[in-house]
């Protein structure tokens, strides 16, 4: 059996919940099991439409106790001084929590994603090897659709053009096929992952890893808005070796979080 | 748990199942402008797709002819001279030529493997109710033909509340809402759920967590079609949203083939 790590999954109760959720981790992990989903690097709804500060506390303590469940944070401007004093105390707060991901929500917690704000805070997850996840769809307030992806690549050609070699993972790319933007942005930047959880191009993954290998991409879900069977078909059964999906499954995400240093 | 569906686990040992051949309703071909297709999204690549999720059929709207029909419709005629068992196509309707309908309808009585019509209001920015529609949509009538629609929720071309009406007024021509009205559901299943000649097809309604439990529960399974844009979407992602639905593998069986297989008569 190849092993799933999903990327990107979240519990809790949103503000517009999907027709179908998981409120509570163990619901979550009830969904898990129903589509043979092994770990999951998870956020809370309280994360995305309550507070940051309320959501990072409350989703390591929901997911206390459950092994296959692995809490990530919301990283917001050190400016404000909302998450410690320094890039240190954050370092060390996450230590204690065991979270080893952060995701950054530009658009809904208002703020820019670029050096002027976070300058020294990227340079430090440069040298900890810390993964940033990032939405596509957070680029600017207000948009969704084509015009919001066409702007998130942008954000991250941006973004790896100045830190390239900050470990970024790009989340919620639109289903209509990204090749064209994604390409040129994964031949530049050796640190931009892909979390494949909205990525439905037929036979995409097959012609990607012909190309560029298996290093790149990340198995996630998404879910709540995603059902998860989804995405897990579409990496098990595609045409693609073993070994590639071992290391889209589960092996390039235990990696990255292997190698951060807190 | 582990989901238990006999389905399911096929799936997941064999990428198929042999007791499924799966109909793909809203399929298209070829190239478009705005996304890479692996193999130009044509017919060896759409086959490796079918053949590797146990699709038997993809009933298809080539994109040139949802533009220019005259075009478009002679590179799918000759996919289904090739593969008359594995394709079959929608004739494209393009309202912004309205003098051209007429002729273009003559030939698709003349088309073998064409077994409906394709209408993109949302695209061709004509509302469905416009008197440009009117021709096609008597003619479907009175042929009793499968028609498959582009419907998203609110839009003014498309939406679900123009629906009710144009399918009260032609009651033997049967419609299939492509998208399923995405987004506005609520309208979308109730027009589905009222008018006997209305049915739900799932392209990118499938991604929707949730969405297909709801139909079959308030509209019913021999109301909902399977589709995923082949060759956009990879229809191993789109049947396993429908096989990790909570409905039964009955549910299934109607949703990715029988009911197909009624409409088109390929039972
Ligand atoms: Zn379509």
């Amino acid at each position: 059996m190849i092993k799933l790590y999903d990327c990107n999954a979240s519990f809790g109760v949103a503000d517009v919940p999907p027709p179908r959720y998981a409120a509570t981790p163990d619901e979550l992990i009830a969904e898990m099991d129903f589509c043979n989903v092994d770990e999951a690097l998870v956020t809370c709804a309280a994360q995305w439409c309550d507070s940051p500060l309320v959501g990072n506390e409350l989703v390591v303590k929901e997911a206390q106790g459950h092994v296959r469940l692995h809490p990530a944070w919301m990283l917001l401007p050190p400016q404000t001084g909302e998450q410690g004093s320094s890039v240190d105390a954050l370092l060390s707060d996450m230590a204690r929590a065991g979270v080893r991901a952060l995701w950054a929500l530009p658009a809904r917690n208002k703020y820019l994603l670029n050096a002027t704000t976070f300058g020294s805070v990227f340079e430090e997850f440069v040298e900890h090897d810390i993964p940033l996840f990032l939405p596509l769809t957070e680029a600017v307030p207000g948009l969704a659709g084509h015009a919001a992806t066409h702007l998130g690549w942008q954000l991250v050609d941006t973004l790896l053009g100045q830190f390239p070699r900050l470990t970024l993972v790009a989340t919620e790319q639109s289903v209509w096929g990204q090749d064209r933007y994604f390409r040129p942005l994964i031949e530049r930047y050796a640190k931009l992952y892909l979390d494949i959880s909205t990525y439905e191009q037929g036979r995409g993954l097959e012609d990607f890893c012909r190309r560029y290998g298996a290093d790149r991409l990340l198995f996630g879900t998404h879910y709540p808005e995603v059902p998860m069977g989804g995405p897990v078909l579409n990496l098990l059964n595609a045409d693609i070796p073993n070994e590639h999906k071992e290391l889209i499954g589960s092996g390039n995400l235990t990696r990255l979080l292997r190698e951060v240093r807190l | 748990m582990s989901n238990p569906s006999q389905l399911w686990q096929q799936y997941l040992a064999h990428g198929k199942a042999e007791a499924v051949p799966v109909i793909s309703a809203h399929a298209h071909y070829g190239p478009y402008m705005g996304i890479y297709f692996p193999g130009r999204g044509e017919a060896d690549s759409m086959l490796k797709m079918m053949d590797r999720a146990g699709m038997v059929r993809a009933v298809c709207a080539p994109h040139a002819a949802l533009i220019e029909p005259s075009r478009g419709h002679a590179l799918l005629a000759e996919v289904i001279s090739t593969h008359p068992n594995r394709f079959a196509g929608y004739w494209c309707i393009n309202p912004n030529y309205p003098s051209a309908l007429e002729a273009s309808l003559e030939e698709f009585a003349r088309s073998p493997g064409f077994v409906g019509l394709k209408l993109l209001s949302d695209y061709h920015r004509q509302p469905i109710t416009s008197p440009n529609y009117a021709p096609a949509l008597e003619y479907a009538d009175e042929h009793e033909l499968p028609v498959l629609m582009h419907t998203w929720g609110h839009s003014p071309f498309d939406g679900p509340a123009l629906w009710s009406e144009v399918a009260a007024r032609h009651p033997r021509a049967t419609f299939l809402m492509g998208h399923s009205g995405y987004g506005e559901w609520d309208l979308a299943l109730d027009v589905a759920r009222r008018h006997d000649n209305v049915y739900l097809e799932l392209c990118a309604a499938y991604h929707v967590n949730g969405i297909i439990e709801r139909m079959v529960r308030q509209v019913g399974s021999q109301k909902v079609l399977y589709g995923e844009d082949l060759p956009w979407f990879d229809p191993q992602y789109a049947i396993g949203c429908v096989l990790c639905a909570r409905i039964s593998d009955e549910d299934r069986h109607n949703i990715l083939h029988r009911n197909a297989e009624r409409l088109f008569g390929w039972g």
